[in-house]
């Protein structure tokens, strides 16, 4: 599969043969996935099929019970995993914050031995801001704050910390529209400016259609199945693409946003 | 010290005297519905007939006064301390009877012997009249803080399991990310014998110091040696949490720094 890979350069995660597991129960097998930079994908399929432990296994919190997992070519235990992780950032889908204020939830990653620069409090306010939340919540408690406003601050923390991945679960269940339309917009930015990759958990086709470039379908205990975006939105006049089809969403994914 | 001159003897008869207060006990619950009569009335006999037991056991030992008799006995002493200590926590991880022994071994030798050789100075070093009652004062003391510890450390890593599997996600170490738990629990492990320290003498006497008066010793003399039993047991209670916690994070953090939660179990009480 990995041989039809239309990305230029060499994926930035790459899985081949995955499977996961949690709490002995095996969820998911066989899954082969390429991750270019600056790729957003979604990752689909029923509840409880094993999405979040998915991205959990990726972010190297559990083992996978099979298969490997590779960032850059190279496998967690080769950098230390602290060192991984701190370059796949998971942002959870329930918000997890520490009591005190956002400064200090925001600034706590930088004081592990594994940060490589210091907390800018100006690049803070600057991404607050862009998920629409102005300056004045750097100094609010965090646990004062509402699980729409608690999953941007997570999202935020994730970003300060600039990683190569970025796994969102489900990163806008619980925002209104401008704020779903906010977390949409600075993870592109992301992406493209950066080369930031980005696996996304969602349920709604219609985001996973305007915001990612392709879906990864899950289904529980099959070989996965990957189609690309067009096939996926339903039209069977069409044959179904190889695997890892790589569409072109941005300029839907643009007019949405901009509408 | 050798002071039973000054004590009072008692006769069998005394002590069947001593059973109106327990019969005084037991009326209570009767008048009160209270049901514990049967309870009460083999506690009674569990303290008389463990007491007895332990009595002579500690006579022959004393009387034979080997290293091996001691050794024996000390095993014994920690073995059941260690049970006591994991029992009463409502949660446990495989192993944990060991992990409790383990630290019981090393800090009931290190502090007692510290005590008998270097304070007490006694000759020989295991001269059972001093080394079996202080070991029995540590481990009854140290059992109880590492009980706490162990409850506090696995309750929180079980509950707040999310927070530290949050600051791991984010690229912490798995010391950066355990160190608030295990210092909570280090430090509840740790609170009784502060405030024992902090009372003592004012609220009560130390059953040591008093069993000490009773049997005819100087205050004085007894109030010097409750200060380096209370030392000794704040020493070892301190360390008992600490090696424990560590082993309890060793145990449950491996070293591809993941939480091991599904090691933690609810234990049926």
């Amino acid at each position: 599969m990995t041989s039809s890979t239309p990305q230029t350069s060499t994926p930035v995660l790459r899985l081949r043969g995955v499977a996961v597991a949690a709490a002995g129960r095996s969820l998911l097998r066989a899954i082969e996935l390429n991750l270019g930079v600056g790729e957003r994908v979604a990752l689909r399929g029923p509840s409880g099929c094993g999405k979040t432990t998915l991205l959990r296994t990726i972010n190297g919190l559990i083992d996978p019970e099979a298969g490997e997992i590779e960032l850059a070519g190279k496998c967690p235990s080769d950098m230390k995993y602290p060192c991984y992780r701190r370059r796949t950032i998971l942002v959870e889908q329930r918000p997890v914050l520490r009591a005190g204020t956002v400064r200090d939830n925001l600034l706590r990653p930088f004081l592990y031995k594994t940060a490589t620069d210091t907390f800018s409090a100006d690049h803070a306010i600057e991404i607050l801001a862009l998920l629409g939340l102005n300056d004045h919540y750097l100094d609010q408690e965090a646990s004062s704050l509402s699980q729409g406003e608690q999953q941007r601050v997570c999202l935020a923390r994730a970003l300060l910390l600039t990683p190569q991945v970025l796994l969102l679960d489900e990163p806008t269940s619980a925002l209104d529209e401008d704020a779903v339309q906010a977390v949409e917009r600075i993870v592109t930015e992301e992406t493209e400016h950066r080369g930031l990759a980005a696996l996304i958990v969602t349920h709604n086709r219609e985001q996973s259609d305007r915001w990612c470039h392709r879906t990864l379908h899950l289904e529980p205990h099959l070989v996965t199945r990957q189609f690309g975006l067009k096939n996926e939105a339903g039209d069977a006049s069409h044959p179904p693409q190889s695997a890892f089809s790589r569409n072109k969403p941005l300029e839907s994914g643009e007019r949405e946003e901009t509408s | 010290m050798q002071a039973s001159a000054g004590a009072i003897q008692l006769s069998t008869f005394d002590l069947a005297m001593a059973t109106i207060l327990v019969l005084v006990a037991g009326l209570v619950s009767l008048a009160l519905r209270l049901q514990l009569e049967k309870r009460l009335a083999l506690a009674a006999l569990r303290t008389v007939v463990q007491l007895l037991l332990i009595g002579y056991v500690l006579k022959a030992v004393f009387g034979w006064g080997s290293l091996l008799a001691v050794s024996i006995l000390a095993a014994v002493m920690i073995v059941a301390a260690s049970r006591a200590a994991v029992q009463r926590s409502n949660r446990s991880i495989p192993g944990v009877t060991w992990l409790a022994f383990g630290t019981l071994v090393i800090v009931g030798l290190v502090t007692t012997l510290t005590v008998t050789t270097l304070v007490i100075s006694v000759t020989p070093w295991y001269q059972p009249r001093y080394f079996i009652p202080l070991l029995g004062m540590v481990l009854g003391n140290s059992l109880t803080g590492i009980s706490l510890c162990l409850d506090t450390l696995l309750e929180t890593l079980a509950e707040r399991r999310a927070e530290v599997e949050m600051e791991l996600s984010l690229g912490a170490t798995r010391w950066e990310a355990a160190r608030t738990p295990l210092r909570e629990a280090v430090r509840r492990g740790m609170i009784p014998i502060i405030n024992a320290m902090m009372v003592v003498g004012i609220v009560s006497l130390p059953g040591m110091m008093t069993g000490q008066i009773l049997a005819g010793a100087d205050p004085l003399a007894a109030v010097k040696y409750q200060v380096v039993i209370m030392f000794m047991i704040a020493a070892a209670t301190s360390l008992g949490c600490i090696g424990t916690a560590l082993l309890v994070y060793r145990r449950l953090f491996n070293e591809k720094h993941q939480l091991r939660a599904e090691l933690i179990v609810r234990r049926e009480n």
